[in-house]
């Protein structure tokens, strides 16, 4: 799968892309065409190149040598119709020409600046001189064109009855038949350059392909150091230390709310997570979903130490997207899609996200059905994450908990704004069978209304 | 003509027409031929956004003016391509329109070109920045049909106003058409101290207080505006709408309150007719702008589309004595 897939399945994904600062339109294509790699090899050695492109960006940012090659990275354009064109003889035009003769300029430019960022050998750039100096007749070393005089002797002579004509408003008929014969010449020389190009369609688009990277990956070195993303190493089983969630911490940041990053270690099988209402599960499944994302495709991870085991996909099911459009209630949306996560486990080594199934039905099957998925993702080398409210499950799994409300953690006073002080989203293992009942003490916060709530407590009560 | 050096005191020139066909385009191309003879150095673009021909979200074709050697002048690939002039381009843009990308070239024999431009005063400003980069003199902008924003002083700081027979072959009614115009362009500016506070403003309707200072009345924008509210006057009469003015917002205005003040960026803001503006003056409303743009001068097209010609000098008179401004018939400019 590609990024361009991911995005749409995964939000807090989209966020990362869409932070991702690139300078040119070939950059971002070639990032949304990025695959999602299983290939260990493959992935070491882009990190490897992503972390030498820190490094140089850390050295480089305010000096030349990066500068440079952010300029000529904004110039970059996308020439995939006109490389097209060069590969089936098609004659370019004037502006093509100019737009090859640019790229092979900017491809030059851009050779002397990652030299100078010591990335030489990691980026290496095709020699395009040969076709800058064919575009170049006259030897300016400027990136503009036009038919050069010198590419056929027809035209000088032509070309100076020509002023002479206009400059003195002389016969239109001669001056329109002196244009034709011109176009005619300069239609003959784009032909003969196309040829003499078709040789270099492979430089050329190289060239093209690897400066679009070159884009993306210091996209990548930007973003990594400013969120402070880790390198991730590869391993037989998740692990994090302070997992964040880069979308859920902005927004928190910019409404002055605390965030709290979490330590979770994944082994294969299933792990059942319960914890309270607000208590920040399904925001876990999803930071685990993205941050496993941005690892196989190529990106460092947004926690201060990360290991990943590669899997063959991330395949979710949470309960906010809205399929009541498809015509499915909640209910059926999910099962299918739970269904369909099976059948992929079955021939796949997948990262599953499954948050709280079976809640929009009644609790007796409900509760049946989860059991019964645990019973079948558990022995299954996938590495499952799934979130319930369901307490006396009797699951033979790895079960963790979140440590939620916590009455003395803040000083300030108890309101719906401030709630998100007094919980601790840290993890703990469980042993027990029972989950946390805090969901009539979180609604009497919440301010609701107290009749409700006071019916509710007598009904437990009983 | 005198006008010329008034032009060579700006960086930066808008021709626009109050209708087709009042001749923009004779007026361009005396002015580039003028510009030519005193060697200054022009750089020549468009906006195209003409609903008649193409796509308003792309480019348009304008006829064929005729640049001299040593202009910069951009257009489209398309019409690049159809030129009747040897040049070198200098840049191609990333972004395509209908007709191809937007390229920049220099002129090195002269001749006639088709000019096509781009959609958005946001790209026009990037042209005309990227023409004084090559080091133009003065950057010329040709106008569309109808579309007056390039003549926003945040675009070119100088414009040229085209009328003539096509608004209208009755003389009254042409003079009176394009007076409310010359009005519009030439309303007072506010204290520069007003300015300044106001400029960073991008949205909405506020009230200015006699401190000077603006408070959000959370008028989203004037063609949001309610019929009932009568909070609005908590801080006086006087009133800054970030956006476009239409009729509804100046007629609401007047039928609450007399001696009103709204101020607006520019004249290019303002979405009113005559009737509307006449009743909001005659309850001592006033308009004022940021910033006013300098008319250089009016032209006009004794001819129009259907033939009919007007007696030229009779109504470049009556229309200067109307504008207090000197009003040039193009068709008598000598090249």
């Amino acid at each position: 799968m590609k990024i361009k897939d991911l995005i749409k399945q995964d939000a807090g994904f989209l966020y990362i892309i869409d932070n991702m600062e690139l300078m040119s339109s070939a950059g971002r294509r070639k990032m949304l065409s990025e695959e999602f790699c299983c290939d260990a090899c493959l992935l070491q050695a882009e990190w490897q190149r992503l972390d030498l492109a820190i490094q140089a960006t850390r050295e480089f940012k305010y000096k030349k040598p990066y500068i440079e090659l952010r300029h000529c990275l904004m110039q970059l354009h996308d020439l995939q119709g006109t490389l097209a064109n060069l590969a089936t003889h098609t004659t370019l035009n004037e502006v093509e020409l100019f737009e090859i003769k640019n790229l092979a300029q900017l491809t030059h430019t851009a050779t002397d600046a990652i030299q100078g960022l010591g990335l030489a050998e990691v980026l290496p750039l095709p020699d395009t001189t040969k076709v800058f100096h064919l575009l170049d007749p006259d030897h300016t070393g400027i990136a503009n064109f036009y038919i050069y005089d010198s590419y056929d002797a027809r035209l000088t002579p032509l070309r100076r009855e020509l002023k002479a004509l206009q400059e003195h408003e002389g016969d239109p008929v001669r001056i329109s038949q002196l244009l034709a014969e011109q176009n005619d010449i300069q239609q003959e020389i784009c032909k003969r350059l196309s040829d003499q190009l078709t040789a270099y369609h492979r430089t050329l688009a190289t060239a093209m392909e690897q400066m679009a990277y070159i884009d993306f990956l210091l996209a990548k070195a930007d973003l990594a150091i400013r969120w402070g993303l880790s390198r991730p190493e590869i391993g037989e089983s998740i692990v994090y230390q302070n997992l964040v969630n880069p979308r859920l911490q902005e927004r928190n940041e910019k409404a002055h709310l605390r965030y709290q990053p979490v330590d979770i270690t994944l082994h294969q099988g299933v792990c059942l997570i319960t914890g309270a209402n607000m208590a920040g599960k399904t925001v876990l499944l999803k930071s685990v979903g993205t941050a496993q994302l941005m690892a196989q495709c190529g990106m460092y991870v947004p926690a201060s130490k990360g290991i990943v085991k590669l899997v063959d996909g991330v395949v979710s099911s949470i309960g906010d997207e809205q399929d009541e459009m498809n015509g499915l209630s909640s209910y059926a949306s999910e099962i299918i899609k739970i269904s369909h996560i099976i059948d992929t486990c079955r021939s796949h080594e997948m990262l599953v996200l499954i948050d709280e199934p079976a809640r929009t039905t009644n609790p007796v099957e409900g509760k049946a059905l989860v059991q019964a998925i645990i019973k079948i993702l558990n022995p299954m080398q996938s590495i499952t994450l799934i979130t319930t409210h369901y307490g006396q499950l009797g699951a033979q799994c790895r079960k963790l908990r979140v440590k939620g409300f916590v009455e003395n953690m803040s000083d300030v006073p108890l309101t719906p704004q401030s709630i998100n002080r007094f919980i601790d989203y840290s993890l703990t293992e469980d042993q027990s069978d029972n989950v946390p009942h805090e969901a009539l003490r979180i609604a009497t916060i919440l301010g609701c209304d107290s009749q409700l709530i006071a019916l509710a407590q007598e009904n437990v009560s009983n | 003509m005198p006008f010329i050096r008034d032009i060579l005191q700006h960086r930066s020139l808008s021709i626009v027409g109050l209708e087709k066909n009042t001749g923009k385009t004779v007026c361009l191309n005396y002015i580039l031929h003028r510009m030519s003879e005193l060697g200054v150095h022009v750089g020549v673009t468009s906006i195209g956004v003409d609903g008649e021909q193409v796509d308003a979200v792309f480019a348009t074709a304008k006829p064929e003016i005729t640049l001299y050697e040593g202009t910069h002048f951009i257009t489209s690939e398309q019409h690049y391509m159809k030129r009747q002039l040897v040049s070198v381009l200098e840049y191609v843009d990333s972004q395509r329109t209908a007709l191809g990308p937007l390229v920049t070239a220099r002129v090195l024999v002269r001749g006639k070109a088709l000019l096509s431009g781009a959609a958005t005063t946001g790209v026009l400003r990037n042209q005309i920045e990227q023409l004084d980069s090559m080091g133009v003199d003065i950057s010329i902008v040709d106008g569309a049909l109808s579309r007056l924003s390039l003549a926003s002083p945040t675009v070119t700081e100088a414009m040229i106003l085209a009328t003539g027979a096509a608004v209208s072959a009755n003389v009254k009614q042409l003079v009176s058409k394009t007076k409310f115009l010359h009005t519009l362009i030439c309303l007072d500016e506010v204290l520069p101290e007003t300015r300044e506070t106001l400029n960073n403003i991008e949205s909405g309707i506020w009230a200015i207080d006699s401190e000077q200072q603006p408070h959000d009345l959370g008028i989203r924008s004037a063609f949001l505006i309610g019929g009932s509210d009568n909070k609005m006057f908590t801080y006086g009469k006087t009133f800054f709408a970030a956006g476009a003015v239409s009729d509804r917002l100046l007629k609401m205005l007047a039928s609450k309150e007399k001696d009103i003040t709204l101020i607006t960026r520019d004249f290019t803001k303002l979405f009113i007719t005559p009737e509307v503006y006449t009743e909001f003056t005659r309850r001592g409303g006033r308009l004022l702008v940021l910033q006013r743009s300098r008319l250089i001068a009016v032209t006009l097209n004794p001819t129009s589309p259907q033939g009919f010609l007007l007696d030229s000098k009779r109504t470049c008179d009556a229309l200067s004595e109307a504008l207090q401004t000197p009003v040039y018939d193009v068709m008598k400019i000598e090249l």
